[in-house]
């Protein structure tokens, strides 16, 4: 039983990973990122190329994904986002495209396997990053084999938790983002640089998602298309959760991730997560608004 | 001539159908095959249109229903198929559901594997038909139903599409001994009605697709014109307000729903006779995006624009396949151009071609060209 929860925990960690920097861009700024998949797959080759050329292990690689996909996500918001704040579905679509476009620059190195010149690391094949000896192994607790690895990921999203709400409730740049959430207007007029502010918080949120996958490369397979179906699961996270919501964000990932690992340990993956999606779909049409909400933006 | 808009559109329109229905003048068989799926394509980014472009509801679940209507007709003519007939059986047995079957268990379509009853209805090509429609309809009418009573609007009705759509992915590969999951249905028959035989390699096939396309976009275009049609887009600009004109919203935002999934499912029944095959796949999120990024390029709120769209890229999209490195290009070029689009053409060829209409009328009537047309509203996200 206890290793059934741990499984749970371990899986609702890692839609936290995912969804954390979703709940930033989506949530506080009215923007579907749909690029954010694709962030978590930049952090997964930063931590591959990291270790290939640099050497860097895993956790080095975290503050160099983060700070790749923070510049990344930057670049994103000045060339496309910020012509589209207000135009929600928009969004969605733009980024739909610019999700392509990394997706094949990562494939074709960049556009220079035209040049028929190839960069080892990337390119469409599969990837794999190779763990430190001491995340490896297995510990056990009341006779319950638990994954280093996986509490090693639970540990890190709660750190990465508890730093966003910190930069969000504690910080004077955290109190400019939720009064833009509520209302951007009105904080625009109060002399917020909603510019500045929506940029930094963009940045920080693709930032997120590079961490996130940093983590996930040592447990996955890292490949060009590996990001799609995780923004889809983040985004039932965050809506779920209640649109602008931290503290809903955090239990929906993990009521999803134990809902997961319980069916699964009943029937099978695949009914695991049509369980989810059935889940998801009742609470928005229950409450459309997510679990835990307040009127903003 | 004094040219005025309502003309020239419907010269458009005309221009259009006789172009497809010329096609087959022209290409060889392999290529009219092809071309019927892209006029398919044409015909899912029409229903896209209808959704988005005149009810505002971004539907990320198109798929849904053109998987079901593609899997109601494949039912069909999977039974129809010679695998099927030579099973050493009175009535037909798909060869999938044998490889699945338990060892022992009868070869009857009754109780194969569990389940399978199912199939039994399908032995007639016209359930299967009536299916292909009814199946989106009635979903779409369930979900619609639910949804807009609980006036759930914008970006929430598009994840909870795109939900259903992953759900019920999962489910049909999770049923594999009765849909064979991953693999679909392939080894289809073809389609026989009235004495008529559909080859997909034949012009009958492509006349049937031909003509399907032009009724439907006939259809769509008098559908979105009538009272209902204004109405939905009244609901479109402003829902609050139509609520407090009388009108009642959800009635015709499910109506319109409804109308959209008959077309893709209608395309899915086609696309099937078109490739003969079904798969999973049609129910993946990527196509159903697709299909809206079709759209948003040929123009969303134009129902020819979008499936001239979704024609167009599709073509494109053939031509450059034939070697891998333009094919990953090209893929580069989609993303760019869907960026583009939505930053810099809302309206996509449709715009620029309203934006033409509007000129040449202008010019006829001897007066100064209009400013730039003002864009049609935009839906607002409302978070």
């Amino acid at each position: 039983m206890l290793d059934t929860i741990f499984i749970g925990l371990s899986l609702g960690s890692v839609l936290l990973l995912v969804a954390l920097g979703l709940a930033i861009t989506y949530g506080a700024m009215g923007v579907i990122n749909m690029a954010h998949g694709e962030m978590v797959m930049l952090g997964a080759y930063t931590a591959v190329m990291t270790s290939l050329y640099l050497g860097l292990g895993l956790i080095a690689a975290m503050p160099v994904a983060f700070l790749v996909t923070a510049l990344m996500g930057l670049a994103i918001e000045r060339l496309v986002v910020r012509r589209l704040y207000g135009r929600l579905l928009d969004t969605l679509l733009a980024t739909w495209g610019v999700a392509i476009l990394i997706q094949q620059a990562v494939r074709l190195s960049f556009g220079l396997a035209f040049a028929g010149i190839t960069i080892a690391g990337l390119g469409p094949g599969l990837q794999n990053v190779s763990l430190p000896e001491w995340l490896g192994g297995v510990f056990s607790v009341a006779g319950s084999e638990i994954s280093v690895y996986r509490s090693f990921i639970i540990l890190v999203s709660l750190l990465l938790a508890a730093l966003t709400w910190f930069l969000m409730y504690r910080t004077s740049i955290g109190m400019q983002l939720r009064a833009i959430m509520r209302n951007p207007q009105m904080a625009a007029a109060c002399g917020i640089d909603t510019n500045r502010i929506n940029a930094l918080a963009f940045a920080y949120g693709s930032g997120l998602a590079g961490v996130a996958g940093v983590l996930m490369a040592g447990f996955k397979t890292v490949f060009p298309d590996m990001g799609t179906p995780m923004v889809v699961d983040g985004f039932l996270v965050v809506v779920m959760g209640g649109v602008g919501s931290l503290v809903g964000s955090i239990l929906s990932a993990g009521i999803l991730g134990q809902i997961n690992g319980l069916t699964a340990a009943v029937s099978n993956d695949i009914i695991a997560r049509a369980v989810v999606f059935a889940v998801v779909i009742a609470v928005i049409v229950w409450k459309p608004k997510g679990l835990f909400s307040y009127k903003g933006r | 001539m004094r040219l005025t808009k309502s003309g020239l559109n419907t010269a458009t329109y005309v221009a259009f159908i006789a172009l497809i229905l010329a096609a087959p003048l022209v290409f060889d068989p392999f290529w009219l095959n092809r071309l019927s799926k892209y006029l398919v394509f044409g015909m899912l980014g029409a229903a896209i249109a209808v959704s988005w472009g005149y009810a505002g509801i971004l539907n990320l679940g198109q798929g849904l229903f053109f998987g079901l209507g593609a899997y109601a007709i494949a039912m069909s003519l999977k039974l129809a198929s010679a695998t099927s007939l030579a099973q050493g059986s009175d009535t037909p047995i798909p060869d999938f559901m044998l490889w699945n079957a338990e060892p022992g268990a009868p070869t009857e379509l009754c109780c194969i594997t569990k389940g399978s009853f199912l199939w039994i209805p399908f032995q007639s090509p016209w359930f299967g038909i009536a299916m292909g429609i009814v199946a989106p309809v009635a979903i779409a009418f369930g979900l619609g139903m639910v949804v807009f009573r609980k006036r759930i609007s914008g970006v929430f009705v598009s994840i909870i599409t795109l939900s259903v759509v992953l759900l019920m992915r999962l489910l049909l590969v999770q049923a594999q001994p009765l849909t064979n999951g991953f693999n679909g249905l392939t080894d289809l028959g073809y389609l026989t009605v009235l004495g008529l035989e559909f080859d997909p390699y034949m012009p009958q096939t492509y006349y049937l697709v031909a003509i399907s396309l032009a009724l439907v976009l006939v259809g769509a275009r008098l559908l979105v014109e009538t009272r209902s049609g204004l109405i939905l887009q009244a609901i479109r600009d402003d829902d609050r307000r139509a609520r407090f004109l009388g009108f009642d919203v959800p009635r015709y935002q499910t109506f319109f729903f409804c109308a959209s999934a008959a077309i893709s499912g209608y395309a899915g029944m086609l696309y099937v006779m078109a490739s003969e095959f079904a798969s999973p796949t049609f129910m993946d999120l990527s196509f159903s995006i697709t299909m809206v990024v079709w759209a948003a390029v040929g123009g969303r709120n134009s129902i020819l624009g979008a499936c001239i769209g979704a024609i167009l890229i599709n073509m494109i999209e053939a031509t450059v396949s034939e070697t891998p490195a333009l094919m990953e290009a090209w893929r580069v070029v989609i993303g760019l151009a869907f960026v583009f689009a939505v930053l810099f053409l809302p309206r996509g060829l449709a715009g620029l071609a309203a934006g033409l209409r509007d000129w040449l009328v202008a010019r006829s009537e001897g007066a100064r060209p209009h400013a730039a047309p003002i864009p049609a509203a935009e839906e607002r996200g409302r978070a």
